[in-house]
């Protein structure tokens, strides 16, 4: 029965890949049956946006169902909520109108909630279902509050005429529209500080699925964000570009800021979606300010930077969850410290894991790689725009991607190094085995798309240029280069991943050759780690993912403000003895403590003193109808 | 990170000048060339407590201040036995550390060189016969030279650091 449906979804995918990419290049189409839902039928459309991320969405789901028929189910259900899920998100990018999107948006967000549920017995999942329909419910709120002003703005519910109708739209009420959906749609992108369900959902998930909501889900919430900085809205005053590129910028660097401290792999991977999703707005807020000032082709170059990187986010974290899901199963926990000595049990995983890894640290010749550097490029032309305050917010993105790239890299050496390097840290790990050939397949599958991307940009860079001319109305203007070498607004830039392919695996294999030719002698020693000349090594002597992280912590501690908890029981006759230790370092969140915790608490208090007005008293409850009517009667 | 910025800038720069001159000098340019000629570029030490009384140690650690500052002369301390050219081993060889010793010695890469380190390291010294102690290093790894002297200074470490260089076969 599972596997009929992973089947039917891997086909949904299939599907949403092909005509995803007829959209891509230049196919629409349109789907009308007005009688299906009220308030202007069930209206789809295809046009290059919506096909890219259509065809997003069948990419990443196609490996993810056929993992997810290998991935043991454990008798819980959750199949058909998962089959809803993937269509329900197919029909989000193509929805022409606001009900049509709106009743796809919401079955996402229920379907996913139930997946989140997964766990029913326990509290942390309860927790995380809940948090997660509070968020997505209140971005739904913004949501359905910004298209209703449109809506009762322009006459219209459909999104063509939006685009039409948007040119002789007030300022107030733009930039009030403007805000409600960029408020809705940054929340279910997970932009901080709205970021707080993610790093919770994610993980309760079943892995398939949190590849799904993380690869693909958020994504729709960044479909969104340029639906609305760019497309229905037209071009909005500079200030709106600065905000997505200050967000972008907040993002990136707090998502992997947190991400270091994590030491649960997949909470991990979901504070990188956040630090990947700020990069992705670097794009979009840089191609908004371009527009603004006129610089079509820059503006192109900044969505096609934010587009591809939406692109590859999907493959390689989609690719490194269902990695986490292996190691997980594997070993029974999420808690890197009780991993260790994966890549000798379980090759094929590690081996994923690590391309997974090294493509969203940003290295050539991988996919992040080429994203990152188009978003820098994007980020550097700003010496074409005059304001100086515009600049400003410009070279903070700049900075902010380069620290972003750095403490990414330093992660990921530690997720890898301690997941699977050195002796397993627990009997579960040592007891690890591989994963089962179709778990294996969708990793393989998202691997060698993460490579493709890597090597292929000349050929992806202009099908996503036309993309982004299509939603910015202009013509495209966006060359790839020639067949093997990626060229950037003419001369400015150019790197050719394929060259540096070539060079990576020439610097492996000619020193080899060399000495193999020049008759070194190819004796060798085998001997065992250095382990400091000690008898016995055990895991307990290995490096620890604390360890890896706590010079991050001393050195951000106004940003963690960690507190530091050491508990020692020492022997009774000698404190030279000690009998247990407990240490722990933990952070605070400042969004938890200086932001949703005050903003609760006043909620709170506002309810109590709104619940003295409920007394169970019938007679109260009659003068509260008298005095309405009464004011009725006054006002109307 | 902030409060260690703002420290630094308080503090300013408070070192202040080395005369340098005197047979500290001479027998470390000889070694300079020496290790120059030999190595190509410098001499990576390794140093290994085998039960010292730590009176090596503090000279060792001498000659790495800024007084004697020996890594211009290209002479390089390491943290593992596997960046290692050369031992340097202090102290009798206690039991305890007798399995280490053997240990890092099998660690180090080949081709390695080893330099006992003072009169404890040459025989056991004071602590010769005793029941907690194997003997002198050469009891426990090969040897190559041996720097007497209870503790060697600086200057003596040096000299014969470049003793047992030049004694090396080509």
């Amino acid at each position: 029965m599972s596997r009929l449906a992973y089947g039917l979804v891997a086909l949904i995918g299939v599907v949403a890949v092909a005509l995803g990419a007829y959209g891509v290049l230049g196919g629409t189409d349109v789907l009308r049956v007005p009688w299906l839902v009220p308030l202007g039928g069930l209206e789809l459309a295809l046009d290059p946006l919506g096909g890219l991320f259509l065809a997003l969405i069948g990419f990443a789901a196609v490996p993810a169902s056929v993992y997810a028929i290998g991935y043991p189910e454990d008798g819980r259900p959750g199949r058909w909520a998962y089959v809803v899920f993937v269509t329900s998100m197919c029909l989000v990018p193509v929805a022409a109108n606001v009900m049509t999107f709106v009743i796809a948006w919401e079955l996402m967000s229920l379907a996913s909630y139930f997946l989140v549920l997964h766990d029913r017995e326990s509290k942390e999942s309860i927790e995380a279902g809940w948090i997660y329909a509070v968020m997505t419910h209140a971005g739904l709120a913004c949501l359905l509050a910004g298209m209703l002003l449109l809506g009762a703005e322009t006459g219209s519910l459909r999104f063509a005429d939006w685009r039409s109708a948007a040119a002789v739209l007030t300022p107030a009420t733009r930039n009030a529209a403007f805000v409600l959906l960029a408020l809705g749609f940054a929340g279910k992108a997970g932009v901080i500080p709205l970021h707080v369900w993610l790093p919770l959902a994610h993980p309760a998930a079943p892995s398939h699925v949190s590849a799904l909501m993380s690869g693909v889900m958020i994504k729709l919430g960044i479909y969104g964000l340029l639906r609305v900085s760019l497309d229905w809205l037209g071009t909005g005053p500079p200030w709106w570009g600065a905000a997505l590129l200050l967000a972008g910028a907040v993002s990136s660097v707090i998502g992997v800021l947190y991400a270091l401290v994590e030491h649960d792999l997949k909470r991990l991977l979901a504070f990188h979606s956040i630090e990947n999703i700020g990069i992705i707005l670097l794009g979009i807020g840089s191609a908004a300010l371009y527009r603004v000032a006129g610089q079509d082709a820059l503006a192109i170059l900044g969505v096609v930077a934010a587009l591809y990187h939406t692109v590859n986010h999907a493959a390689f974290k989609a690719l490194l969850f269902l990695g986490a899901g292996s190691v997980v199963h594997a070993t029974g926990t999420r808690n890197m410290e009780a991993m260790g000595g994966l890549i000798k049990r379980m090759p094929w995983t590690a081996a994923c894991f690590l391309i997974g890894s090294a493509a969203i640290a940003a290295l050539p010749p991988l996919n992040g790689f080429v994203s990152e550097w188009l978003t820098f490029l994007a980020l550097f032309q700003n010496t074409h725009l005059a304001s100086v305050g515009q600049n400003l917010v410009f070279t903070l993105g700049i900075a902010s991607l380069a620290l972003t790239g750095g403490l990414a890299m330093a992660c990921f050496v530690k997720a890898f190094g301690i997941t699977f390097l050195a002796l397993p840290r627990s009997d579960a790990a040592a007891r690890a085995h591989e994963a089962n050939p179709p778990m294996r397949l969708g990793m393989l599958a998202l691997a060698a798309a993460c490579v493709a991307l890597g090597l292929g940009p000349t050929v992806v860079v202009p099908a996503f240029g036309s993309v982004a001319a299509a939603v910015l109305r202009t013509t495209p203007t966006m060359t790839g280069g020639d067949w093997l070498t990626l060229r950037v607004s003419g001369e400015f830039a150019g790197v050719s991943t394929a060259a540096i392919a070539v060079a990576l695996a020439a610097s492996l294999l000619v020193p080899f050759a060399a000495f193999r030719l020049a008759g070194a002698s190819r004796r060798t020693r085998l001997y065992e780690t250095w382990g400091c000349g000690r008898i016995v090594q055990t895991p307990r002597m290995e490096y620890t993912a604390t360890a890896f992280a706590n010079p991050f912590k001393r050195v951000f501690d106004f940003f963690y403000r960690p507190t530091r908890r050491l508990d020692i029981e020492f022997h009774p006759e000698s404190r030279l003895f000690v009998e247990r230790i407990e240490y722990e370092n933990p952070t605070r969140s400042i969004f938890d403590d200086w932001l949703y915790r005050p903003a609760l608490d006043f909620l709170r208090a506002g309810a109590r003193a709104v619940g003295t007005l409920q007394s169970g008293d019938a007679n109260w409850y009659l003068a509260y109808i008298l005095a309405a009517l009464l004011l009725m009667l006054v006002f109307a | 990170m902030l409060r260690q910025i703002r420290t630094a800038l308080r503090t300013g720069i408070v070192t202040e000048p080395v005369a340098r001159a005197g047979e500290i000098e001479r027998i470390g340019e000889r070694l300079a060339s020496e290790i120059s000629r030999l190595f190509g570029r410098s001499l990576a030490i390794r140093q290994v407590d085998a039960g010292s009384c730590n009176a090596c140690e503090l000279e060792i650690t001498g000659l790495t201040g800024p007084h004697y500052d020996v890594e211009r002369f290209g002479v390089h301390f390491v943290a593992s036995p596997r960046h290692a050219d050369c031992l340097l081993v202090t102290g009798p060889v206690t039991r305890n550390m007798a399995e280490a010793l053997r240990r890092t010695w099998l660690a180090t890469p080949d081709p390695k060189l080893v330099v006992a380190v003072g009169d404890c390291g040459l025989d056991g010294g004071l602590f010769r016969g005793s029941y907690a102690v194997v003997g002198g290093v050469a009891d426990v790894i090969p040897v190559d030279a041996v720097i007497p002297g209870c503790p060697p200074s600086p200057a003596a470490l040096l000299a014969a650091l470049l003793e047992a260089i030049g004694r090396l076969p080509r």
